[in-house]
């Protein structure tokens, strides 16, 4: 039972530092709190799912397609709302919750609600890890975590875009004196972290079934996640993504299923009385955020 | 001129408010009101659709010497939706009563809450309802008791019914296998709280099997694999799951890709309709399921079952997705015409006398009233209405298993389990 619900707890938590990091990154390079980050999830899975069952394209297409079109949704989010009331940090949460709340709804309205919105499995075979039978697509998913974390440290050390990324985010006036175009930059980070939801959804996804309600839950999750951690710190991310994992598969294991959601509130409130920044939210450090 | 235009319009609307019954003698309206965004209030129309497309085609019902065709009128009333109040259900209903003046109506609510509620409603209008989704058994009590509830019936099974199909199967698999250890896994929702309370009581009490756990799971969940760990480690025989939420079929892929040592065997609402085998990457060979009415699936030992179901499909293109509704939708149209004929009117008093002393053969088997409304169910269609469980097989085929006067194959179980049977 404890190697099970170790492996087990390990892909829960990777599955969160996933779901997390999109939303982080956004926040940490444009400031932004994406609330659309949800929906944005949900929309790349349905998408998807539209590319692969109503004009029957090839996985890795409608895969690619639909990250793409998140992005691009995100990207134009920013362009015509957030940069509007860019600085006014409650209506940027009023705007992105709104447009969020709207996407998801629509999917509702228009009878996005049924089991057959499911996106198919990458890798079809399960695996015994000791005494325990694990699927493959879980051990996918822990690779992918590996992989887009990886992608990210070298994407914002290495490459041009991601320097002046982390110069937005150290400080976005110097970054101005510098030819950073800082409302050009931010809108990339707003696409390049609804880019990575949607990734993150089209891993995840394949474990159950693409539904609305699960916008809200990967909404909260993912803020959990970032305030936990702390707000804009990548390290933050994967060391709370590991706390609320374990916690969560180790309540529904040895007390009740029904819990598990409680476990990242609980964390969230935990946090937010005995140290509000997050474990690793150094305001003042800011090279941390990324 | 003003004077002669004065009568003209009063002339005008008289005339238009005698036509208005006019055009309503020369059909019979059926109302459906229901929740027609979700999969069983749509195959449920689609089903009332058939029968009136069948019986008009074959001249209408005979009232008084004519023949009158029957006419469908549908109203979504959304109640089975998230956050949607009963009394939005409520106004739907009354809508549809006082715009369309329905003969009768069918289908219904699909929450038992709304039907509840909907009884005084119908009891004021007069307009009988033969429900076929909501389950609750406390209509029953209700119209047994006062006769001014006496225009709603079910064609459907009741939850009463429905836990006696549970405990059947588990029976079935205790006798056949020996297997003797239960672990419940439901839905966080009224109707399967109530359902698994139930049935772990009889499994305790009547049958001596061992309960290991009772587990509920918020309505989206979509993980179950921290449950499905537990009851391999208590040694859980059988897996008995309570769900019709959409996440559920997943609970079926995670058990069989992390092969539990236990068999599946419950409801899964996802996991019912031949569509489910492709939907979840046929990963749900081996599970046990229970469909409410045959009809929802074809049986080849009740033909009226598999020629409802083959007709829908001829119609409709495609087959029965849901285990729930279509076919009590479908034989309450022929219950609602042979009560016309018999009664001679479409009186509702009258309509109710006759349908009160119906026994007629449908798709879901012989249909016989209780008291208190309810169509008797029980495990040979010859006899009463029937559901049955039926196992996914590993090339995704249904297999009826049980009852045995239906049952077209054996329980096999998964290669990874064996009998504890000696």
């Amino acid at each position: 039972m404890l190697q099970g619900v170790l492996i087990y707890g390990f892909v829960n938590s990777v599955m969160l530092v996933l779901v997390a990091m999109g939303f982080n990154l956004t926040f940490g390079i444009s400031g932004v709190a994406n609330f659309a980050y949800g929906a944005l999830y949900i929309m790349a899975g349905f998408t998807c799912w539209g590319l692969l069952n109503s004009l029957g394209l090839p996985y890795w297409l409608a895969a690619a397609l639909s990250v793409a079109a998140t992005a691009l949704l995100a990207g134009l989010l920013f362009r015509f709302v957030l940069l509007r009331v860019r600085g006014l940090v409650i209506s940027e949460v009023i705007a992105t919750f709104g447009v969020g709340l709207a996407i998801l709804e629509l999917f509702r309205y228009f009878g996005f609600i049924g089991f057959e919105y499911t996106l198919p499995v990458w890798l079809d075979a399960s695996f015994d890890v000791g005494e325990t039978v694990v699927d493959a697509q879980r051990l996918l998913i822990v690779a992918v975590g590996a992989l887009l974390t990886l992608f990210l440290w070298v994407f914002t050390r290495y490459t041009r875009t991601g320097r002046a990324f982390r110069g937005i985010a150290q400080d976005e006036r110097t970054a101005l004196t510098l030819g950073i175009n800082a409302d050009m930059v931010s809108a990339y980070a707003v696409a390049f972290g609804a880019g990575y939801a949607a990734l993150a959804a089209l891993v995840i996804l394949p474990l159950g079934t693409i539904a609305v309600n699960e916008g809200y839950d990967v909404l909260v999750n993912a803020l959990a996640v970032c305030i936990v951690g702390g707000l804009g710190s990548t390290v933050g991310v994967i060391v709370a993504g590991f706390l609320i994992g374990f916690a969560q598969v180790f309540t529904a294991s040895y007390g009740e299923t029904h819990w598990m959601m409680i476990v990242s509130l609980a964390a969230l409130l935990i946090i937010l009385l005995i140290k509000p920044s997050g474990l690793f939210g150094k305001q003042k450090e800011l090279e941390e955020r990324i | 001129m003003k004077r002669f235009s004065v009568y003209l319009m009063v002339l005008l609307a008289a005339g238009m408010m005698c036509a208005g019954p006019a055009i309503a003698a020369q059909e019979l309206v059926l109302g459906v009101p229901s929740s027609l965004g979700f999969l069983e209030g749509k195959e449920s129309l689609n089903a009332v659709n058939l029968a009136v497309a069948e019986i008009n085609a074959a001249g209408g019902v005979k009232v008084a010497g004519k023949s009158l065709p029957f006419k469908v009128e549908s109203i979504d009333i959304r109640d089975a939706a998230p956050g949607v109040p009963v009394p939005e259900a409520l106004l739907g209903i009354e809508k549809l009563i006082l715009e369309k003046k329905p003969t009768a109506m069918l289908v219904g609510p699909f929450r038992s809450e709304a039907l509840m509620a909907s009884l005084d409603l119908i009891a004021k209008h007069k307009v009988p309802l033969l429900g076929s989704i909501a389950m609750t058994p406390q209509t029953e009590a209700k119209i047994a008791k006062d006769p001014k509830y006496k225009y709603v019936f079910r064609t459907c099974l009741n939850a009463r019914y429905f836990v006696g199909y549970l405990v059947g199967t588990m029976a079935f698999l205790h006798r056949e296998f020996g297997f003797n250890k239960v672990y419940i896994m439901h839905q966080d929702v009224a109707w399967a709280r109530i359902t698994a309370k139930i049935v772990s009581g009889v499994l305790a009490q009547k049958l001596k099997m061992e309960l290991l756990q009772i587990e509920a799971f918020p309505t989206g969940a979509s993980d179950f694999s921290p449950a499905l760990m537990k009851a391999k480690m208590k040694g859980a025989d059988i897996i008995l799951p309570i769900f019709d939420m959409p996440q559920s079929g997943t609970l079926v892929k995670q058990w069989k890709a992390m092969k539990v040592p236990a068999i599946m065997a419950g409801f899964i609402s996802p996991a019912a309709g031949p569509a489910a085998w492709n939907t979840f990457d046929k990963k749900i060979g081996g599970m046990i399921n229970c469909v409410f009415e045959i009809g929802n699936i074809p049986s080849q030992k009740y033909a009226p079952a598999a020629k409802f179901y083959q007709a829908y499909e001829k119609k409709y293109g495609k087959p029965i997705e849901s285990g729930h509704g279509p076919a009590p939708a479908y034989a309450s149209v022929y219950l609602l015409k042979e009560a016309i004929e018999k009664a001679g009117s479409a009186d509702p008093d009258a309509i109710v006398k006759a349908l009160e002393a119906a026994d007629e053969v449908a798709a879901m088997g012989k249909v016989k009233f209780t008291p208190g409304h309810q169509v008797v169910y029980g495990n040979d269609p010859q006899k009463e209405a029937s559901g049955c469980a039926f196992q996914w097989t590993d090339d995704g085929k249904r297999v009826i298993v049980f009852p045995p006067a239906i049952a077209e194959g054996k329980i096999k179980l998964p290669s990874w389990m064996k009998s504890k049977k000696k």
